[in-house]
């Protein structure tokens, strides 16, 4: 057993934390620092960027705009980007739907899309849960219907994250209504400006738009945009559920918000003292900093070894719940670090003193919502273990 | 021991209640927040009518003299509808401050507008650098030719737009830090020196900072008696503490209400997700910790209407510590059983988190009402 890196793994990370500090704009990481999710521009700036050097999808094949890297060097290049903080590669695009034409879309659909989602040229969105199908998700009834060489697509999609901001959506569509409900799904790639679409905004309890209802009436999509086969859209979908797990624990994200937790403690005083001084918070993040290397050592466990995937399939279930708990209880002691100060609800554009901890904390509920609530990953758990 | 509502608490409970279900539904409340002054007048005289303006103000002004116990099953009702009258602000702090402070004269001036509603008195004592420091005030007040002036910043002063006075505290003698040498003054809105900041909190209750440079001020009673000021601040802090305790607990049962109806009409594969063992298992931890806080919030209530005495004071930060805790875990859990649905602006699961996230800060959150205990076993 050995925990360390080595020294090309140790070259590796120097050489990102170099980069990132030579290159990453001032302004977007005191934004992020904050608290304050990314926009936009400051995630296509960021993500052209390390584009030039491979890392805007460090996983993918060098043909399209990847580095090839592996899974550690991967680890090492995410926890730098979040611990930075920077801007996350758009993870739809980069971690979602690139994999999936690489395993199941034809070479036109790769050659076309592929270098335009890593460069960020297009910004892809999710159109998978429906009012009726959230955990169901199979139960999904947007309906694509042949008619020549396109199809056409009714029906609603919800929680779009992003769609306000998107160019396309991958979706799932039902394209036969008779089979059993996992059958009867494909994957359809659809252009937002198609005609009859409409996003709506949901403005969630933070106050923020992140996420939108898009309706589908009568949009017209070519053939050529699905990907895989009619009526196997639900092997693209599980493959691509399953496929981003590096991401799924965010060890690097823990971290900085525990840096930043620290910084405020210490900036932060209470009748006099730095919050900093107070022995019971020291001890709370210790805790928490105990609790966030547990994770590490446990992702590094499951993601670099193969014999630990096989006696463990379900091991993401484990990354996911443990992470959405630590996340959400350090978005909860920020808010909490912030006291009476952070409960004044500001603008955007009027930055709070230390950033917008409380709608962060808010928001941070959402974690244990999305990508399979975490009842659905205690169930998946419980089905491997009890049976 | 008895811990049933009376007829007349009953009655007004009641009363309430309908008087919200009419005109302080979710959808009625959404468009008071979102406009211009984020609450409603037309609400607050029909509150007003109903005599919840008046509970805590002696009846000698024109209010009830009412108990805490009495704001209890009010504020509860105003926690569940989201309420964002000044009704902590004014009613309970307002009145509170100067009914314990005020000389006769000044409680006969200001005392019976607040009863009645049309005078709102709001309360500024916490400041910037206090964190939830106890008896923390550094701004100072002097005295000069023709009266006392005050300086300094006071800061998360409810409904701050609304009010004609503030009572502020502010320090003759000693360190930031000290209990004894604060004094409490009233300041009207009007005075020279004296600059607001309007803002909302993240739960939308209106509230303001005050800058006061140089502000004329008059005191409540004699600046000088330290532990009249002492007296008067911690008993509309105890006010303060029960009443959100209260307003808590409303809105973790409106948070708890609105989960169960959903678990019983949301299906998923082909079932209630309410058939899940998982989700009526975190139903079964709601009510356990809806039941924890309904006991403290009572017992909230019951040190308030005893101030002073250390048993009450236990209890009390017990109570804000227990309530702010359990109505938080109530509304997590509540976001939680919703989803997606949960997470939106448009359901009133998340404004109930939003507010017991408000009220947990306010009077001194969970840490800080654990510090407290910690002091008061080690004088024990």
């Amino acid at each position: 057993m050995d925990l360390d890196l080595s020294p090309a793994q140790r070259a590796f990370r120097d050489e990102v934390r170099a980069f990132i500090r030579d290159r990453l704009p001032a302004d977007i990481r005191q934004r992020l620092r904050q608290g304050h999710p990314p926009r936009k521009e400051d995630t296509v700036a960021w993500q052209r960027i390390l584009h030039e050097r491979g890392w805007a999808a460090p996983h993918w094949p060098r043909a399209y705009g990847g580095a090839e890297l592996g899974t550690m060097e991967r680890l090492i290049l995410l926890d730098e980007i979040y611990r930075a903080p920077a801007p996350l590669p758009q993870v739809f695009n980069v971690g979602m739907l690139g994999p999936v034409l690489l395993k199941y879309g034809t070479e036109a659909q790769r050659t076309f899309f592929m270098p335009k989602l890593a460069r960020l040229d297009l910004w892809f969105c999710q159109g998978f849960s429906e009012p009726g199908s959230g955990s169901d998700l199979a139960s999904l009834r947007t309906a694509a219907r042949r008619d020549g060489d396109h199809y056409v697509v009714n029906g609603q999609k919800i929680w779009t994250t992003t769609a306000h901001l998107a160019d396309w959506v991958f979706a799932l569509v039902r394209t036969d209504s008779e089979a059993r409900k996992q059958e009867g799904i494909s994957f359809l790639l659809i252009d937002l400006k198609t005609p009859g679409i409409t996003i709506r905004p949901i403005i969630s309890i933070d106050g923020g738009h992140h996420l939108n209802e898009v309706f589908f009436d009568d949009v017209r999509v070519p053939v050529a945009n699905l990907v895989g086969q009619e009526n196997r859209g639900w092997d693209c979908a599980k493959f691509l559920l399953g496929n981003e797990r590096t991401g799924i624990a965010n060890v690097g994200l823990c971290r900085e918000r525990l840096d930043y937790a620290r910084e405020l403690a210490a900036r932060i005083t209470q009748g006099g003292r730095p919050l900093s001084a107070d022995p019971a918070l020291q001890a709370e993040f210790a805790e928490l900093d105990a609790e966030i290397r547990a994770l590490e050592i446990t992702n590094w466990r499951f993601l670099l070894t193969d014999g630990e995937q096989q006696r463990l399939p379900a091991f993401a279930s484990v990354l996911k719940l443990k992470g959405t708990e630590l996340q959400q209880a350090l978005m909860a002691l920020l808010a909490r670090l912030d006291g009476l100060g952070g409960l004044e609800r500001r603008a955007d554009a009027d930055t709070p003193r230390h950033g917008p901890l409380a709608p962060r904390y808010f928001y941070s509920r959402a974690g244990s919502i999305y990508g399979g609530t975490s009842e659905v990953q205690k169930d998946i758990l419980a089905k491997a273990i009890v049976g | 021991m008895n811990f049933e509502l009376n007829d007349t608490q009953r009655q007004l409970q009641d009363s309430v209640r309908r008087l919200l279900a009419d005109h302080c539904s979710f959808d009625k409340r959404r468009a008071i927040a979102a406009s211009a002054d984020g609450r409603s007048a037309e609400l607050w005289s029909r509150l007003a009518e109903l005599g919840v303006t008046g509970l805590r103000v002696p009846e000698a002004h024109g209010g009830f003299g009412g108990r805490l116990e009495d704001l209890l099953p009010v504020l509860q009702a105003c926690g569940a509808a989201l309420v964002t009258e000044p009704v902590l602000a004014s009613a309970v702090l307002g009145a509170t401050a100067l009914a314990c402070a005020a000389d006769a004269a000044t409680a006969a001036r200001l005392l019976p507008g607040v009863a009645d509603g049309s005078r709102i008195v709001a309360w500024a004592h916490d400041e910037p650098g206090a964190h939830h420091a106890e008896c923390w005030v550094e701004t100072r007040a002097e005295a000069r030719a023709g009266g006392w002036v005050l300086a300094g910043t006071k800061s998360t002063v409810l409904h701050g737009a609304l009010a004609a006075q503030f009572v502020v505290s502010a320090r003759v003698a000693g360190a930031p830090g000290d209990r004894g040498g604060r004094a409490l003054f009233v300041v009207d809105a009007g005075a020279a020196g004296l600059r607001r900041r309007d803002f909302r909190l993240v739960d939308d209750t209106p509230a303001s900072e005050l800058q006061l440079e140089g502000v004329a001020a008059m005191p409540l009673g004699d600046p000088h008696d330290g532990a009249h000021a002492t007296r008067a601040i911690e008993t509309t802090l105890a006010a303060g503490t029960a009443a959100a305790c209260a307003d808590m607990l409303g809105a973790a049962e409106e948070a708890f209400r609105l989960s169960m109806d959903y678990l019983n009409v949301r299906q998923q594969f082909g079932r209630l997700i309410g058939a899940n063992q998982a989700l009526r298992h975190r139903a079964a931890d709601m009510l356990v910790s809806l039941e924890m806080a309904r006991s403290m919030a009572m017992a909230a209530a019951v040190a308030a209407d005893r101030p002073g005495d250390e048993d009450s004071a236990a209890d009390l930060a017990r109570a804000k510590l227990v309530v702010g805790k359990h109505a938080r875990l109530v509304c997590q859990h509540g976001v939680q059983c919703h989803g997606g649905i949960g997470m939106t602006e448009e359901y009133a699961v998340g404004h109930c988190l939003r507010r017991v996230h408000v009220l947990d800060h306010l009077f001194g959150d969970a840490s800080a009402q654990a510090q407290r205990l910690a002091a008061l076993a080690a004088l024990a």
